[in-house]
């Protein structure tokens, strides 16, 4: 089964379950284990490297663009980590950390935001709280799309993001202050579209095509929870009474 | 029957002292097309937003005067990129996606979304990804989206910048025909030489007051054209050094010519 097929909520609860477990569970074989589960899952066919991956990468498999993606966002926390701490709790904290990463990172390239809408909606949530979610999840594959833009436009003024680390923060500044300009003078059109377009608080918006919720994923995703709560138990409870 | 009425109407931006509206009174009735020209800051975008009730309700700001609203409004914006809502797989959903924030039915939701599909000729598109469109195919798809919702008010802030010769061509009929249909419309546009055939009613704006509200004649008066609000055809005329009055259109100037 591939993650873009599961439903939203399955999606949400797998990527919020590992990183707990990833915390609950003890250090360092817990951080490992759900690390491997978390980088496995950004290899599922599900996950879309178009809503991730930094960079082109002509001839890689989608997959591979995704975790590639996870474990190049993850790279500069071990970095720091190794920086402040010792070997072991570097490990300790950077696979609870990778975990944490890489499950966003799947999570952001297998949900869809209109899908996730949809469910929120046909369970009853406020369709302006629904949107806020996914457009909160979406915003990264719209923030690359524009910064894209912004730094091809830079190109052509004679501005190259390539070359040694001076000349890369240069581009860097060149392209942060449009992109974080254009993000907030969009939120206002945005608001006002919206509004006009009937996205209100209070509204009680028709669910269109609500994505099909089978048993057994109700079921699967109340077994997450139940594990997640029973590693917290045995973590932190039992060990009182022993 | 008045679809909206202005009434000696100010609006001030958040954090400014002078007024973006000043004393704007103005009505629009139900069946009519009512244009807003002006030169760049005059105004006409921000009555718009007060029409729509979204200033000073979403943008803040201050707003003098009274405004009645008969009829729902729906306003379409200048930039497509930023109406649409990002949380459709199909041209379809996102025509939809107004209507279905108003909780109708879901067979009123598809009569609706099919006819201004028909509209506006995007029948073809219907299962296209709106990310994958054009500018003017997207400002099309959000002017479906609008006219979708059935508002009685239909607001529209620079329509044909996104779109072709023919794209504008389609829209101005549209116009006329949701007129017919008994909607009220307020434009604002700078493509003058639309005017005469789509606006019953000009208003010309200056400096957020109105400065004068005539039929599309205006747009062949001498101060018009000296303020750069005169069509094509009027311009030329006056350019030429031709005597007054300025022809307002190609077929008027065929008419003085003979």
């Amino acid at each position: 089964m591939t993650g873009g097929r599961l439903h939203p909520f399955t999606l949400l609860a797998i990527a919020g379950a590992l990183p707990a477990l990833a915390w609950i569970l003890p250090a360092p074989a817990g951080g490992a284990w759900t690390l491997v589960v978390a980088l496995a899952l950004t290899l599922t066919p599900g996950a879309s490297p178009g809503f991730t991956h930094i960079g082109s990468s002509p001839g890689w498999r989608p997959g591979l663009v995704v975790l590639r993606t996870a474990l190049l966002t993850a790279a500069p926390f071990w970095l720091f980590l190794l920086l402040l701490h010792d070997v072991p709790t570097t490990i300790a904290t950077g696979l609870r950390i990778t975990t944490m990463v890489a499950s966003f990172v799947w999570l952001v390239a297998t949900l869809e935001p209109a899908r996730l809408v949809e469910a929120m909606v046909a369970a009853g949530w406020s369709a302006s709280v629904a949107y806020l979610l996914a457009a909160t999840i979406s915003a990264v594959p719209v923030l690359k799309a524009r910064a894209q833009r912004i730094v091809e436009a830079q190109r052509c003024r004679g501005l190259s993001p390539r070359g040694g680390i001076a000349a890369r923060l240069r581009a860097l500044r060149a392209l942060a202050l449009p992109l974080v300009l254009s993000a907030l003078h969009e939120v206002d059109e945005r608001a006002l579209a919206l509004e006009t377009r009937g996205l209100v608080p209070g509204i009680r918006r028709t669910p269109l095509a609500p994505p099909p919720d089978p048993a057994v994923e109700q079921a699967a995703r109340w077994a997450l929870l139940l594990v997640c709560l029973a590693a917290l138990v045995r973590r932190f409870i039992v060990p009182r009474f022993v | 029957m008045r679809s909206l009425t202005l009434d000696h109407a100010s609006f001030w931006y958040p954090a400014t002292e002078s007024p973006a509206l000043r004393d704007v009174s103005l009505e629009v009735g139900q069946g009519e097309v009512v244009a807003l020209v002006g030169a760049l800051g005059a105004g006409a975008s921000t009555l718009l937003l007060v029409a729509a009730d979204l200033a000073p309700r979403v943008t803040g700001g201050r707003l003098a005067g009274a405004v009645a609203r008969r009829d729902r409004s729906g306003i379409v914006l200048p930039t497509p990129w930023t109406q649409a809502s990002g949380m459709a797989f199909t041209v379809w959903d996102e025509v939809a996606f107004g209507p279905a924030n108003l909780g109708w039915p879901t067979h009123e939701i598809a009569r609706q979304v099919d006819r201004a599909l028909e509209q506006l000729e995007l029948v073809p598109l219907a299962s296209r990804d709106p990310a994958t469109l054009s500018g003017g195919e997207l400002q099309r798809v959000i002017i479906a989206a609008i006219l979708a919702m059935d508002p009685g008010l239909v607001l529209f802030d620079e329509p044909a910048a996104e779109l072709d010769a023919e794209g504008a061509h389609t829209l101005w009929r549209l116009i006329r025909l949701l007129a017919r249909e008994g909607k009220a419309v307020l434009l604002a546009t700078s493509a003058l030489d639309a005017i005469p055939d789509v606006a019953d009613r000009v208003v010309w704006l200056e400096d957020g007051a109105v400065r004068a509200v005539g039929t599309p004649d205006l747009l062949a008066d001498v101060a018009a054209c000296d303020a750069g609000l005169g069509t094509s055809v009027a311009t030329v005329w006056r350019a030429g050094g031709l005597p007054e009055p300025y022809p307002l259109t190609v077929a008027h100037a065929v008419q003085r010519w003979r």
